[in-house]
């Protein structure tokens, strides 16, 4: 069963045009003028249950709107949504009774009470059972650490504390979806990790269908199987991960620190008969680029056999600069001969990591 | 099912007020001090208005005062219920409203839940002792049933205001700045704790029909007056607070379909 269906959903916002000077503000007393903007334009997608998908885009692409038509907080203008069973605006409050929601930069919480306050207000707005209600708050402040949170006021919490008591507020009544906006925005690294990792566990032990949206690219990496990308209210790209790597992602580079100055001439020598380029950093340091098609450890082995070497790094093409990428020519779609013929040879871990030896 | 499940949600609030409240104490008695002193001021200005005039139209100060006494008690119940003066503000402007329409209770119910404010309700606590004296001092014979025929007139009243108010709340989900509209409606609303027979014609019929303020005051409170018994008129209070009352619920669930979200 799908947990979501979409299909030529569109949203329309009436803006109200302000004009300028005094002038204009005493016209617009008595005639507004109102200009159409469409946020979200005619998307389609399905996502089946259990699925974790990343929804990706520039500020002002459609994201949060298209989150909200999903959630039931908009009535989307055209189109058709089926969340969970349910038209999400048509029949709301049976509807959120099966979704949990978290929006990263606003709080479900009650401000001056306890954490725990809020959780047991939530309880009775979900109707969720007191047994049930106690098991899954054990379970929930296990996994999330939440032991000495629950009797401090909200207020008090610092983001990171603040953000896992919003994860465990959207899941008390167990949701089958859950849909997350922003949910790493402005964490530190330790708490990013664990949200990642508490999201993994709950998709997998529970299944709980999962939709995010993010500009954090590392979120996408570390969760989402698939992805959808947003750009000016169309989708752009609708798939996998790695084969959006696959498609964009346009070779990899190694750095290489010496012990010895390297003429260039020497470099070339090593590499004879591979299509690779080099680059001189200075006397000891020189990258050289690798395109998909020949394996990183050839070059290695031809290089690291003969010099002197004190230090490697190799650079991905990060799924960041594929996304610049992506945005900066406006389509997916371009460049898919060139993708096609990569497509086989690539290596089947794509990863934005630097090593060090 | 549906009424018993917003009742138990009025319970688990109003306890969540409390606990909020108790960490705020001075706020609390603040509140309640300047309520308090707002209707002490509406009170010596019908004293004040006494003293140079031994009657209103046919009105006496005694029967003016009870009347007043009835709109504290109504007002003071709507003041807690349906505390809806920042709604466009706070759940429109800050869209706050995305949070109320991610949760399975009835986004009027919550959106008042959330503002509940029993510190006006001390002042129908006056109010009624306000009306008790005037009672006495005007002599009014007292039937077992008066103080149910009350519930049922201050539950009418309440209604007609919180129609209103939320009607106008509504019109936020429509327009950008509605907020000046909520003042004028202030002013006019006050015209309705004083006897209607005061007025002209034009004014009576605006409070009667158009924006009935006068059955939160004049009408209900007649019902129990010797002199100026209107029962027919008293009657119709339930009445109008249901049609009223409907009206602002009709009007706040098509401005939800309209809500645009604030943000991104």
């Amino acid at each position: 069963m799908l947990a979501i269906d979409v299909k030529q959903l569109r949203k329309q916002f009436n803006v109200q045009k302000n004009r300028e000077g005094l002038k204009g503000a005493m016209l617009d007393l008595f005639k507004r003028e109102h200009t159409q903007v469409t946020a979200v334009k005619d998307i389609s997608f399905e996502i089946p249950q259990g699925e974790i998908c990343g929804y990706i885009g520039e500020n002002g692409a459609g994201k949060s709107t298209t989150i909200k038509m999903l959630t039931g907080i908009l009535v989307p203008t055209s189109g058709h949504i089926q969340v969970n069973g349910f038209v999400p605006h048509k029949d709301r409050e049976r509807f959120v009774q099966g979704i949990g929601v978290v929006f990263g930069q606003r709080s479900q919480l009650w401000w001056d009470i306890g954490v725990i306050e809020s959780f047991r207000l939530l309880r009775k707005v979900y109707r969720v059972g007191e047994a049930d209600f106690k098991q899954r708050l054990d379970e929930l402040v296990e996994t999330l650490a939440l032991g000495e949170l629950l009797n401090r006021p909200v207020r008090k919490l610092s983001l990171g504390q603040r953000m896992r008591c919003e994860l465990a507020a959207a899941l008390l009544h167990r949701p089958s979806i859950l849909f997350l906006d922003e949910p790493t925005i402005g964490l530190d690294v330790v708490v990013k990790t664990e949200i990642r990792e508490f999201l993994k566990r709950l998709n997998r032990e529970h299944g709980t269908t999962i939709l995010l949206t993010t500009h954090d690219l590392q979120d996408i990496e570390a969760l989402c199987s698939r992805v959808i990308m947003l750009d000016d209210g169309r989708i752009i790209y609708d798939g996998g991960l790695e084969e959006l790597k696959a498609r964009w992602g346009k070779g990899r580079e190694v750095q290489f620190q010496f012990n010895d100055p390297i003429p260039n001439e020497r470099l070339e020598a090593l590499t004879g008969g591979l299509d690779v380029r080099w680059t001189k950093e200075n006397e000891q340091t020189a990258k050289v680029w690798i395109p998909l098609e020949i394996n990183v450890s050839d070059v290695l082995s031809r290089v690291v056999g003969t010099t002197d070497i004190s230090d490697i790094k190799i650079f991905e093409t990060s799924t960041e600069e594929i996304v610049r990428e992506i945005y900066r020519t406006g389509s997916a779609e371009t460049d898919q001969q060139r993708a096609d013929a990569n497509l086989d040879e690539r290596e089947p871990t794509a990863r934005a990591e630097a090593v060090r030896s | 099912m549906r009424i018993a499940y917003t009742f138990e949600l009025f319970r688990e609030y109003l306890a969540n007020y409390i606990k909020t409240k108790l960490t705020y104490r001075a706020d609390f008695w603040v509140e309640v001090v300047s309520d308090l002193m707002f209707s002490l001021m509406n009170l010596v200005f019908i004293f004040v208005v006494f003293q140079h005039t031994p009657a209103l139209g046919d009105w006496n100060q005694s029967e003016v005062v009870f009347v007043y006494g009835y709109f504290m008690i109504a007002q003071g119940v709507f003041g807690c219920f349906t505390n809806l003066w920042n709604f466009g503000d706070r759940y429109i402007i800050k869209g706050e409203m995305d949070r109320i329409l991610t949760r399975p209770a009835h986004s009027l119910a919550q959106v008042m839940l959330e503002n509940v404010d029993p510190p006006s309700l001390v002042g129908s606590l006056v109010g009624i002792g306000i009306m008790g004296a005037a009672w006495g001092e005007l002599g009014l014979p007292f039937h077992w049933y008066d103080p149910f025929v009350l519930i049922v007139m201050v539950i009418g009243s309440v209604l007609i205001y919180s129609g209103i108010y939320t009607t106008l709340a509504a019109i936020s989900f429509y327009s950008d700045a509605p907020t000046g509209i909520i003042p004028l409606m202030y002013n006019i609303q006050s015209y309705g704790r004083y006897p209607i027979q005061i007025y002209n014609k034009g004014i009576r019929f605006l409070l009667t029909w158009v924006l009935p303020f006068a059955f939160v005051g004049v009408y209900p409170a007649s019902y129990f007056l010797a002199e100026h018994a209107d029962r027919s008129m008293a009657w119709l209070t339930p009445v109008v607070g249901l049609i009223v009352g409907a009206i602002g619920l009709v009007v706040w669930n098509r401005g939800v379909k309209r809500y645009r979200g604030a943000g991104s």
